[in-house]
Formats: C-alpha cells, sequence, structure tokens
C-alpha cells in the first residue's frame, strides 16, 4: 500500500468535495443554520401556544358533600364554563385548563336562552349514564352473554367518543349525605367497623386511547385525589384524630440533582443520539458522491487505470467520508450545543426552568465525545461506501443507503431508552455499544466502572469497521459491480435464467436468499412456536422437529434441486474416509466439556436467557421422555437439516470464489445468528467454524452431520447420567457433581483440550485435493460452452 | 510491447446466458507502431483495451505490457500505459491543471518534473488558455485535450485508445489523430481502437478486425487487401463480417 497515493487521493477528494455546493451546505450550512432556526422558530411557538381548556362534564353535582368543595361555586352574573377549586390542583394554573359543566348551570331544563352547546353536553353526559348503568346491569344479570355486553359496551364507547366529553364525573346519589354520615359516626367514635355504611363510589369516566382526554384525566384525578385527602383531614379533625393518622410513614424524598446534573442527563441522551445520526448523514452524500457520483460522471475508469491499486483508492475514499462524516457531527454538536445554551439561558423560567442555565458538559464528556465518534463514523463512512459502490447513479446510491439510515434511526431510538443501559453483551454490538458508552459516560452516575466497558467498545467498534472497510475493498475490486450496465431487468426474464442457467453448485447471491428464506420463515413461524403448550411435551418435541424440517431443511433443499444442477456436488453426499468419520465422532467429545466451561465462565457476559427457553432446555433433561424421541428431536433432526442447509447449500454457494475461510466464517455466522439467544449464537458459530472445517477437508457432509449429531447428543446424555454412577468412584477425579447435573473437572478439561488440538491439527494437515468447487467451475465452463451454442439456436 | 495471447472475457447474461465479450484473443504490438482495432459496435473492443489496461481481468489467457504480466503486476502494467477511452472523462470539480497535475503526481513524478512536463505538454497541445477552467465548463474539444494531456503526463511507453475520436467534431478529432500520430513517431507502442475506417487507413500500420469477440483477420492494410483481394478498405471489411455471420449461422443449422 502506498500511502503517498493515499494521500493524494484523500487530498484531491476533500476538495472536490468542498467545491461541491450540496456537499458543503449539509455539512456546514446546514447545522449552522438549523438549529438557531429551529430555536427561534420554537420560541415563537411557546409564546403563542396556548392549551386548549378541556370539557369535564360532572352529573350528580348536587350530590357532592357540601364541604370541602370540588367545584368552584358560581358566582351570580358569571357566565360560562366552571372552574374546579384551584387548591386541589398542584400548579394553580391547571385549574383553567378544564372547563366544567354541570347540571345546575342549566336550571330550567327547557330553557330556551341556554347555550345550546351546554345543553347537548349535559343530555350526552345523560345518555353515556344511561348506557353505563344498563352495561352494569346486564353484567349483574345472570344468563346474558358475553357478546350482549360487548355490544352495549361499544355503544357505551361511540357515544363517549362522539359526545366532545372528555372527562366525564358521576356522582352517585346520596354520595355527600353517606360521607357526612360516616363523618358523624367517627366523630362519636361510636360506631364499629361494621356500622359504617357501604355507599356508592363517584364515577371518573374517560377514554385511555384518546390523548386530549387522558391529559384531562390526569388532572382531574389528582385534583380529585387532593380532594379526598381534604375530605379525610376534615373527618380526621372532627374526630379529634391527628392529622398524621393516614400517612404513618410520609416519607420524605430528597433530589440530590444538582444543576449540572440535569444538564448532565439532558447531554447524556442527545449527544450520543445525535451523534450518531449526524455522523451517518455526514457519511451518506459524500459517500454517494464518491462512488456512485464517480461512476455517473464517468471518472471511475479514468481513476481506475491510475496506478493507486483499488484498496489505496477504497481507502482515501474512504477517510474523505470519514473526515466529512465527523466534521459533520462536530459542527451540529456545536451549532446545537450553543443555541440550546443561550436557549436556555434566555428562557430560564420557561418549560425548563428548574433546569436554568444549562452547564456546558465536562471536558473529559467532551473528549469521549470526540473518541467514540472515530469508530462510529469510521464504521457509517465504510458501510456507505460499501453500499454507495454497488449503485450506478447517485439516485439509485440513495436507494441503497436509506435503509442504513433507517436501521440506524431505530437503533438510535433504541438507545435513548433510559431502560437500556450498557452491559458486557450490549458493548460489543456494533452502533449500539458506543451509544451506550456515551450515554453512559456523559450522565452524571458515569463512574470507573463505566470506563471498563471503554475496552471491549473501542475493540470491537475498530473490528466492526475494519470488516465493513474491507467489503468496500472487496466491492470495489468485482467488475460485477463497477461495472454493472443498465441492464434491462424482468423478473420473468431472470427467473428463466436461473432455472435455465444452473451450474452445479449455488452462486454466492443464492446461498445469501437461502439464508434469507431461512430467517423469514423462522420469523414466520415464530408465531406457531410460542403456542407450544409445555405441558404436553410430546406434542412440543413433534413441533420443534416440524420447525426444523420446514424452516431450515426446507428452503435449502428445495433450492439445491430447483437451482444447481447438481444436488449430490452441492450438498456434499459423498462418503468420505473412516478417518473422517472417527474424528466427526471423537472431536465433540473432547469439545463439549471445553464450550460447556466456556460458556460457564462467559455467563455473566450474556443477557439472562428468556422463561420459554428455559423450559425447552429443561426437556432436555426431562426423565420422563423416552430416550431415542429425545435424541431424533434434539440431535438427528438438527444435525441433519441445519447441515444440509448451511454446510450444504449455503457453504456451497459462498464457495463459489473458491475462497477457504469466507464460506466457513460466513456460513457459521448465518448457523450462528439463526439460534438467536446470544449465548447460543456464540457457541452455535464457533461450532460452526469447526464444522465448515470438516466439511471443507472431508468434501462431504456426511463427517459434518456425524459430529453435529454426537455434540446435541452429549448434552442429552450427560443429563441422563445417574449421579450416583459418578459419587464415591475414581471418576470424580474427572467429573464434579454441582446441583444434580454432571460437572467436568480440571483434568477431564486439560485431556479434552489436548485432544481437541491433536485432532484438529491432523483436520488442518489434511490435503483438500482438488477442490470440490474448482473442478465444478471447471466442468461448468465447459458446459457453458455448450449453452451458449444450444441458447443461440434456439 | 504489448503481447496478448488466446485473452478470453465471459459474461453471464440474463437474456442470452454466457456470453463471450472476448474469444480467444491473441496480437502483439511493437514500439513505434500503431496498431488499430476495427470493429463494429459490441465487438470486444472495449473489452480487449480493458483487459491490456488491467481494468478487467481475463476469464483466460494472458497479456504482456512492457514486460510486466497485467494479471500478476497490474500496478507495474498501469503505471506504463496510457490509457484514453470515452469512459475515461475528467473531474467536474477541477481545472485542466489540476487535473494533469493530479494524474502526474499519481504516477509518481518529482514535482519538477512534473511542472516542466505540464509546461510542455501545454505548449504542445495549446491549453494554456484553459488551464484554469473547470472541467464542467469546458467544451468536448477542450475536454479531449485534457484527457490526451492526462494520458502522456507521465510520458508512458505504451498508449491505448479507445475509439479517442467518438463524438467529437471534425476540427478536434483531426487534432486528436495528429496528437496520435506524433506519438508514434516518438516511437511509442500504441494501440487504437475505432469503427471508422478512414482513420485506420490514416493512422495503423497494422489493424484486426474484430468481430463478436474474436479476430477475423489481421496484418497491414496492403496485406489485408492483397489476401483479399479487396482493394476498399471498407468493403473489405463488410465482405469479412459478413461472411463470419454467415459462418455462425451456418454452424448453428
Amino acid at each position: 500500500m502506498n500511502w503517498r497515493r493515499i494521500k493524494l487521493i484523500f487530498q484531491r477528494e476533500i476538495r472536490d468535495q468542498m467545491r461541491d455546493r450540496r456537499t458543503l451546505f449539509m455539512i456546514a450550512v446546514l447545522p449552522l443554520l438549523l438549529y438557531p432556526a429551529m430555536g427561534v422558530g420554537m420560541v415563537r411557538m411557546l409564546v403563542s401556544f396556548q392549551e386548549q381548556p378541556r370539557t369535564v362534564v360532572v352529573l350528580g353535582e348536587r350530590e357532592l358533600p357540601e364541604h370541602p368543595e370540588l367545584i368552584q361555586p358560581t358566582k351570580t352574573g358569571e357566565e360560562g364554563p366552571r372552574r374546579f377549586v384551584k387548591g386541589w390542583f398542584g400548579l394553580y394554573s391547571d385549574a383553567d385548563k378544564l372547563d366544567v359543566y354541570t347540571e345546575s348551570m342549566l336550571p330550567r331544563a327547557g330553557d330556551p336562552d341556554a347555550d345550546p352547546k351546554l345543553k347537548q353536553l349535559l343530555a350526552d353526559a345523560k345518555r353515556i349514564r344511561q348506557k353505563y348503568d344498563q352495561r352494569e346491569t346486564l353484567k349483574s344479570t345472570p344468563g346474558r352473554t358475553k357478546d350482549e355486553i360487548e355490544l352495549v359496551n361499544r355503544q357505551l364507547g361511540v357515544l363517549f367518543s362522539t359526545s366532545g366529553i372528555q372527562v366525564l364525573i358521576i356522582v352517585p346519589d346520596g354520595f355527600g349525605a353517606n360521607i357526612a354520615e360516616v363523618n358523624r359516626l367517627l366523630s362519636e367514635k361510636s360506631g364499629d367497623s361494621e356500622a359504617v355504611p357501604e355507599y356508592g363510589r363517584p364515577i371518573i369516566m374517560h377514554n385511555k386511547a384518546d390523548k386530549k382526554s387522558q391529559i384531562a384525566y390526569r388532572r382531574v384525578s389528582s385534583a380529585v385525589s387532593a380532594w379526598e385527602q381534604g375530605i379525610l383531614s376534615e373527618r380526621l379533625s372532627a374526630a379529634h384524630l391527628p392529622a398524621t393518622m393516614t400517612t404513618p410513614v410520609n416519607a420524605e424524598a430528597v433530589d440530590l440533582a444538582q444543576v449540572e446534573d440535569i444538564s448532565q442527563s439532558l447531554w447524556s441522551v442527545l449527544f450520543p443520539a445525535l451523534l450518531i445520526i449526524m455522523s451517518v448523514t455526514g457519511a451518506f452524500y459524500p459517500a454517494i458522491d464518491l462512488a456512485a457520483g464517480e461512476k455517473e460522471r464517468g471518472t471511475m475508469e479514468t481513476l481506475l487505470i491510475c496506478p493507486a491499486s483499488r484498496t489505496e483508492i477504497v481507502i482515501g475514499k474512504f477517510l474523505t467520508i470519514m473526515t466529512f462524516s465527523m466534521s459533520t457531527a462536530i459542527l451540529n454538536l456545536l451549532s446545537m450545543g450553543l443555541t440550546g445554551n443561550y436557549m436556555m439561558s434566555a428562557m430560564g423560567g420557561g418549560i425548563f426552568g428548574q433546569a436554568g442555565a444549562l452547564a456546558p458538559p465536562s471536558l473529559t464528556a467532551l473528549m469521549w465525545v470526540l473518541v467514540l465518534l472515530i469508530p462510529l463514523a469510521a464504521l457509517f463512512s465504510a458501510l456507505c461506501l460499501s453500499l454507495a459502490t454497488f449503485a450506478k447513479s447517485s439516485k439509485e446510491g440513495q436507494y441503497y443507503l436509506t435503509p442504513l439510515l433507517m436501521v440506524t434511526l431505530g437503533l438510535t431510538v433504541f438507545c435513548l431508552s433510559p431502560m437500556i443501559e450498557i452491559t458486557p453483551f450490549f458493548s460489543v454490538l456494533p452502533i449500539i455499544g458506543p451509544a451506550l458508552l456515551l450515554k453512559e459516560l456523559l450522565s452524571s452516575q458515569g463512574s470507573a466502572e463505566t470506563l471498563v466497558y471503554a475496552i471491549p467498545v473501542l475493540v470491537t467498534s475498530v473490528i466492526y469497521s475494519m470488516l465493513a472497510l474491507w467489503w468496500a475493498i472487496e466491492l470495489f475490486s468485482r467488475e460485477d459491480v463497477l461495472f454493472r450496465e443498465s441492464e434491462r431487468f424482468e423478473l420473468g426474464l431472470w427467473l428463466r435464467h436461473l432455472l435455465r442457467e444452473k451450474e452445479a453448485t449455488p452462486s454466492f447471491t443464492e446461498g445469501v436468499v437461502c439464508i434469507v428464506m431461512i430467517f423469514f420463515l423462522q420469523f414466520a413461524s415464530y408465531k406457531f412456536l410460542g403456542q407450544i403448550d409445555q405441558d404436553a411435551p410430546l406434542q412440543a418435541l413433534k413441533l420443534q422437529m416440524m420447525y426444523l424440517v420446514v424452516t431450515v431443511a426446507c428452503p435449502a433443499l428445495f433450492m439445491a434441486v430447483m437451482l444447481t444442477k447438481s444436488v449430490r456436488q452441492t450438498l456434499r453426499l459423498r462418503w468420505p474416509s473412516g478417518k473422517m468419520l472417527g474424528l466427526a465422532v471423537l472431536l465433540p467429545v473432547a469439545l463439549h466439556p471445553l464450550s460447556l466451561e466456556l460458556l460457564a465462565s462467559l455467563e455473566w457476559f450474556f443477557p439472562q436467557l428468556p422463561s420459554a427457553v428455559t423450559a425447552q432446555l429443561a426437556a432436555l433433561t426431562d426423565n420422563n421422555l423416552p430416550l431415542w424421541l429425545v435424541l431424533l428431536v434434539f440431535a438427528v433432526t438438527p444435525a441433519v437439516c441445519e447441515e444440509v442447509a448451511f454446510r450444504g447449500f449455503i457453504m456451497s454457494g459462498f464457495s463459489h470464489s473458491n475462497r477457504k475461510w469466507l464460506p466457513i466464517m460466513l456460513s457459521a455466522l448465518a448457523f450462528g445468528l439463526v439460534h438467536m439467544i446470544p449465548q447460543q449464537v456464540f457457541n452455535a458459530t464457533l461450532l460452526g467454524v469447526v464444522l465448515g472445517l470438516i466439511v471443507y477437508h472431508s468434501r462431504s457432509l456426511v463427517p459434518a452431520i456425524l459430529f453435529h449429531l454426537t455434540y446435541n447428543s452429549l448434552p442429552i446424555l450427560r443429563g441422563r447420567m445417574e449421579t450416583k454412577w459418578i459419587e464415591d468412584t475414581p471418576a470424580e477425579w474427572f467429573f464434579a457433581v454441582e446441583g444434580g447435573a454432571i460437572r467436568y473437572e480440571w483434568p477431564t478439561l486439560v485431556i479434552a483440550a489436548v485432544l481437541a488440538v491433536v485432532l484438529l491439527r491432523w483436520l488442518l494437515a489434511q490435503p483438500v485435493g482438488k477442490s470440490s468447487s474448482a473442478s465444478a467451475n471447471a466442468k461448468l465452463s465447459m458446459e457453458s460452452d455448450v449453452n451458449v451454442k444450444t441458447s443461440v439456436r434456439v | 510491447m504489448i503481447h496478448a495471447q488466446d485473452l478470453t472475457k465471459s459474461f453471464a447474461d440474463l437474456k442470452r446466458g454466457s456470453v463471450y465479450a472476448l474469444d480467444h484473443v491473441s496480437f502483439d504490438v511493437q514500439p513505434g507502431e500503431i496498431y488499430g482495432l476495427l470493429g463494429p459496435n459490441g465487438a470486444g473492443k472495449t473489452t480487449c483495451l480493458r483487459i491490456i489496461s488491467t481494468v478487467l481481468r481475463p476469464t483466460s489467457g494472458s497479456a504482456v505490457v512492457a514486460g510486466y504480466d497485467v494479471a500478476t503486476q497490474p500496478e507495474k502494467v498501469r503505471s506504463r500505459i496510457g490509457f484514453m477511452s470515452g469512459n475515461t472523462g475528467i473531474y467536474d470539480r477541477m481545472t485542466a491543471r489540476e487535473m494533469v497535475e493530479y494524474f502526474g503526481r499519481m504516477y509518481g513524478l518529482e514535482e519538477d518534473a512534473l511542472q516542466q512536463r505540464i509546461e510542455e505538454i501545454f505548449e504542445t497541445l495549446q491549453m494554456h488558455d484553459i488551464s484554469d477552467i473547470l472541467g464542467s465548463k469546458m467544451s468536448t474539444g477542450m475536454k479531449q485535450k485534457v484527457s490526451i494531456a492526462r494520458t502522456i503526463v507521465h510520458d508512458p511507453p505504451v498508449l491505448i485508445f479507445d475509439e479517442p475520436t467518438t463524438g467529437l467534431d471534425v476540427l478536434v478529432a483531426r487534432a486528436v489523430i495528429k496528437a496520435i500520430e506524433s506519438l508514434r513517431d516518438q516511437g511509442k507502442c500504441i494501440i487504437f481502437s475505432t469503427h471508422i475506417m478512414r482513420e485506420v487507413e490514416k493512422l495503423c500500420d497494422r489493424i484486426a478486425i474484430i468481430h463478436k469477440g474474436k479476430i477475423l483477420a489481421t496484418g497491414t492494410i496492403d496485406e489485408l487487401e492483397s489476401e483479399y483481394d479487396e482493394p476498399d478498405m471498407e468493403e473489405l471489411f463488410f465482405e469479412l463480417i459478413s461472411r463470419s455471420d454467415a459462418q455462425v449461422a451456418a454452424e448453428l443449422s
């Protein structure tokens, strides 16, 4: 690699972008103008914004206790809706946000001068009350069907939502009198608890699905609780009881949050989100311009014939995009920070009154923002560059990149949730890891413990970025990507092409499609798996088996039959040497204790297993089921189905390029990912690599199936082992009994490790011979010779 | 200087299946010679030249350019060739001078030598008045001049021109042809593709007639004319192509 050329390309691209008005606008002008403009807009909105008062109707106002009052009495000559008593609201002004209508506002039923709106509201309210009563009587009448009640319930809902009433309060008859009676009984202290009469409760009707009703209800209900406290304290004082009687604990909440803490918690939410969104936006347009734009303007070939290698070109372009991504993010943060700061201090008493002027984030925090911006920007730049390389025009590039933007937005929302905190597992995920780490570091609670996560976050971020960059280089070296002609695409034509131009083994794309299909089928059948009755284990096992056959084996077999010429070659159905078969049985025996210990020692790392999975795992050790059935479901079926799909069809597809590690790694990763649960994903990916190696070196699927079968059988057999076989025997050297299950002692682990290493080394030393896919390709080119001729004749 | 042996390139096409853009093409070009690839559109000329300039990799066969193999030492090959085609555009947001400077630096020219070389080229091609104009503001003729300057800035021993006169008016086309001629006189090894008879007759020392990925005939113009007994180049061209099409049709039926 020649860094001088990379630097040249980088400088040229930067200069090129700086001369592009669109890029300059997106990166420099927009952030500098956008936030101040938004600030001005917000100030205007706040000034002109006034909340509409909500409509509350109270039926049976006369039945309310006379003291304390809930509703402000009408003063003579006062017009319009009434108000609740201000004292019951935390913020007095809240009382004005509720318009209260009562029957007493309409003294005579047929008053022609009365406000028609008021008449309508009261009539509606009465109708709702009737409907409600009807529903309640129906409910209490025996022999009524659910449907009847449901019908009335629906009518009630419609009535309420069309009435324009946000909250309806119905006070039952004799409510006030009953309260007075209880007060009297208590103050005389004559009544025992039985003497206190039961009386009807008021009803507060609202509609949770309606935002307006919801807001009004929240206000009404807090006012009513305050009012209830008022009644209670009157009752207590009348009975000469201490006011603290009902609050024996009365804990006092002390908030220690400082002004800086409040602003820090604000920064910890805003910064990670903005950093992610802005670094992806900053990479978006330059990437399209540098890759798709280069093709569109016809300068791609000019660049390709200069001495710079494809790798140098990609790295030069990547660094340019990364520079823009980072500067966009930084400029946006700066502009938003300054605008926000100014706004906060300007409207000190506004909605954020308690925060006052925002304290700027600390220098350490800012340093972390910069440090974490680097891997984020690198990942996004490489991803954007890869996707944009696919496109042949800027417009096409935008189509390819939009999904990336959407996924990123989804992840950002996920990270914003206050419930989500960084865990060891999250820390190794792309994008989420850096975002959560930053969130934690910026919030005031961030401590030295959080810093521990910096290592996995940074290391994995660098790995992800490198992978994405490698992908970009890979794409840039592909002729079909760089010189994509705008050939016409017809679905029918394409399908016919697929079926007619079959090759001996599937193509890379077909391998990917197979993975996607498996994922999709798994997703679609998720619903049925959820319905498994854990109490009917036989049925559950049957379902589990069908699930694997339908979602994993079927797509692979179907595609192998339809899309390839040789199912045998695709699925590598070939009898291997006896040594390979021996290895396939021995290696899992050696690996099983190791992987068990590995998983046990990594338990802290993974999120906890969902309960459904634990139940399923328990079925493995359920001694009441016949052993052969459990083995069939959990060992034989997965071994055959998964091997046919992952090491069979998918790995054959990926092997098309005649590489060793790429197909093994990709099929192992796909194999891992279908296991969904993080622990199993990890374990299965590792196993997938071993299985891939076995298939690669034996050129046969059979040892892989045997390995898989053995590996899956071991935990089942382990669960069936009686602990008493081991206790007090020399076997205790090798096994330990822990909580009724058998674990391996370290001598076993050492032996297993040695054995595993020996076996793997032997496997790797096996000559691959003439690779099956190479011969397939040779055959293919001969066949396609024939093809051309035949197809021309047609 | 250029030695191509059995170059073959196949593409997968949705409609026609696997298609040969180039089918066992072999030829040699010497220094001081202009070798013309003559063929109709879609004959495989561009594919052939792209393989020689290492932009595409051959499906099979090999090519050695200026002593280096295109498959194993593509960077060495690229630094010793100048390539110009209808697809090698110039950057919109760079001036003529910046563009030539940029590629000169890419080829590793020393700054002094580069500036001197640019002065020379700009003088010969009469480009001084456009040296500060942005690519997007240039006329087709100006752009073509920049392209030529870019192609020869590192003084490569091998030059490849893929239909360099397509879409140019007579004046500019003539200037381009003159430039290529003078390059031949400097002893460069030149390969030149076109579908215009006149250019071939005027410029090429030897030609190959290429059709559907195959070389139908090769030699000097005189050789071809006497071999096929057809004094008119254009007639010869038509003759060869229709004969080849008839042959393919006969094979298939």
